[in-house]
């Protein structure tokens, strides 16, 4: 198995007074290493706009995960989409970024602003070859992917930003690149990335985007394994089997809950040693287990993540708070969000007498719902989940 | 002395921060740093009756409100 994989992040600004964006981004994982992602853009803004490009990146995904070529897609969106009764032509822009195996990526163009590729900070001009289909110029490229590189796609509001506005003829792309390339050091995440530009996009625009604006950033890592236990065997019986297949695992270990972090830590044969620093009133303390990386208390951590993972995929307004705070709920997202790529649950389904009780929020049925909302998310994310129940 | 206060989730809930705040007060204001040492733990298995805290061996179920008159009862009558 090859060890990249695909940081994925991706957001819209909707044209002012628009309830719905025109542009849409699709993504399709396929086989262990490979995915495809699709940013189509609408013609026109509004709802016309919007299922013109839902329909398009939905069909090229689709098709190309299953292995057909680009020809094919370009034809089936031809005959598929519906004609615009006013310009008399069925039409989305799109673009498509397709990690082959982990080791290649496929770029193929049409009609939206060229994806930037920066390799090193830097940004690489890469080679495209012109392909007539069906009557549209398409571009294609083949550029073989290493640890870093970062491919940005685009829809055509983000180089027009603030044309008449702030700037005479819009954001150019070569200061896009130059945005691009002050953060790309950093080590942003790929949704970072995408929020930041953005926020420069929306900016231009002084507030008002005269255009549906989507920006999809890929980056390309080494994979990164994380493994989180959270809470008892329902067998006590099973509790050593349990810990002894989570600290085998490769990667990272968190150990979520209170009596979890003590069968972890007798496991161990290690001391478990809570803190009393409250960095968030809300959120209980951490505690340190030797052989443990990160020691936090359960449900309400978690139900807090969970707050920040959704928020991660919509706004993402929570990056302040959890980037950088001290408390177990900002550590564990930064873990899960930015360092992680697959990530395994180990999850023990004992039920905690206590937890029953009607005026506590934090019931059995809610403990596993949490995980598996926190799962959809970072699935979302671009992350390989695996979860085990014991 | 070793004052242990459970930060579970249960006890969490029920208010161990306010407990823990209120005692690192109260140690202070006492000038006890030296003679009490304060902890957290994670679950002591009485999670029905929490706030859970312990002053050394002794097991005790205190409600925030009552942590004033919890450190001057229990705690300052046996250093």
């Amino acid at each position: 198995m090859n060890d990249l994989c695909a940081d994925i992040g991706y957001n819209s600004l909707n044209k002012f007074g628009e309830e719905l964006c025109g542009d849409h981004v699709e993504v399709i994982e396929h086989g262990d290493d490979s995915m495809v992602v699709v940013l189509a853009d609408g013609m026109g803004s509004g709802v016309k706009a919007c299922i013109l490009s839902t329909l398009t990146s939905k069909i090229i995904s689709t098709m190309m995960a299953a292995g057909m070529s680009i020809e094919d897609c370009v034809e089936t969106i031809a005959q598929t989409l519906p004609v615009c009764s006013v310009r008399g032509v069925a039409y989305s822009t799109f673009t498509i970024i397709h990690i082959v195996n982990g080791r290649e990526a496929e770029i193929i163009q049409y009609d939206n602003p060229q994806v930037i590729m920066l390799r090193e900070g830097k940004n690489l001009p890469y080679e495209t070859e012109a392909l007539d289909l069906a009557g549209k110029h398409i571009l294609k490229s083949r550029i073989r992917i290493q640890e870093g590189d970062i491919f940005v796609a685009l829809s055509d509001g983000a180089p027009h930003a603030g044309i008449g506005v702030t700037l005479n003829l819009g954001w150019k792309r070569e200061n896009i690149i130059d945005f691009l390339e002050t953060y790309s050091h950093v080590g942003f995440t790929a949704k970072t990335l995408t929020t930041l530009l953005l926020d420069e996009c929306y900016s231009l625009y002084g507030g008002k985007p005269g255009d549906d604006t989507t920006v999809c950033a890929l980056k390309i890592r080494k994979r990164e394994p994380l493994n989180l236990v959270i809470g008892p065997p329902s067998n006590p019986a099973d509790c050593n089997k349990m810990m002894s297949l989570f600290f085998s695992k490769e990667g990272k270990h968190v150990v979520c809950g209170g009596t979890t972090s003590g069968i972890a830590a007798e496991f161990l044969g290690k001391q478990l040693l809570p803190s009393l620093d409250y960095y968030d009133k809300d959120i209980p303390p951490t505690a340190e287990i030797e052989g443990v990386d990160l020691t936090t208390e359960g449900v309400i951590t978690i139900n807090r993540v969970l707050d920040y993972a959704q928020d991660y995929l919509n706004e993402n307004d929570s990056y302040k708070q959890w980037s950088s705070k001290k408390d177990g709920a900002s550590r564990l997202a930064r873990l899960l969000f930015e360092e992680a790529t697959d990530i395994n649950f180990f999850v023990g389904t004992a039920i905690n007498p206590a937890h029953q009780n009607p005026n506590l929020p934090i019931s059995f049925n809610i403990k596993m719902r949490l995980v598996d909302q926190l799962s959809e998310c970072l699935k979302k994310m671009g992350k390989k989940i695996k979860v085990s129940y014991f | 002395m070793k004052i242990t206060v459970c930060i579970g989730s249960s006890c969490h809930l029920k208010g161990s921060r306010l407990i823990v705040e209120q005692l690192q007060g109260l140690i202070k204001e006492n000038a006890l740093e030296d003679k009490i040492e304060l902890v957290g733990t994670f679950c002591l298995g009485q999670c029905q009756t929490g706030v859970s805290i312990k002053i050394d061996d002794t097991l005790f179920s205190l409600a925030p409100e009552d942590t004033k008159s919890f450190f001057e009862k229990e705690a300052l009558t046996r250093l």
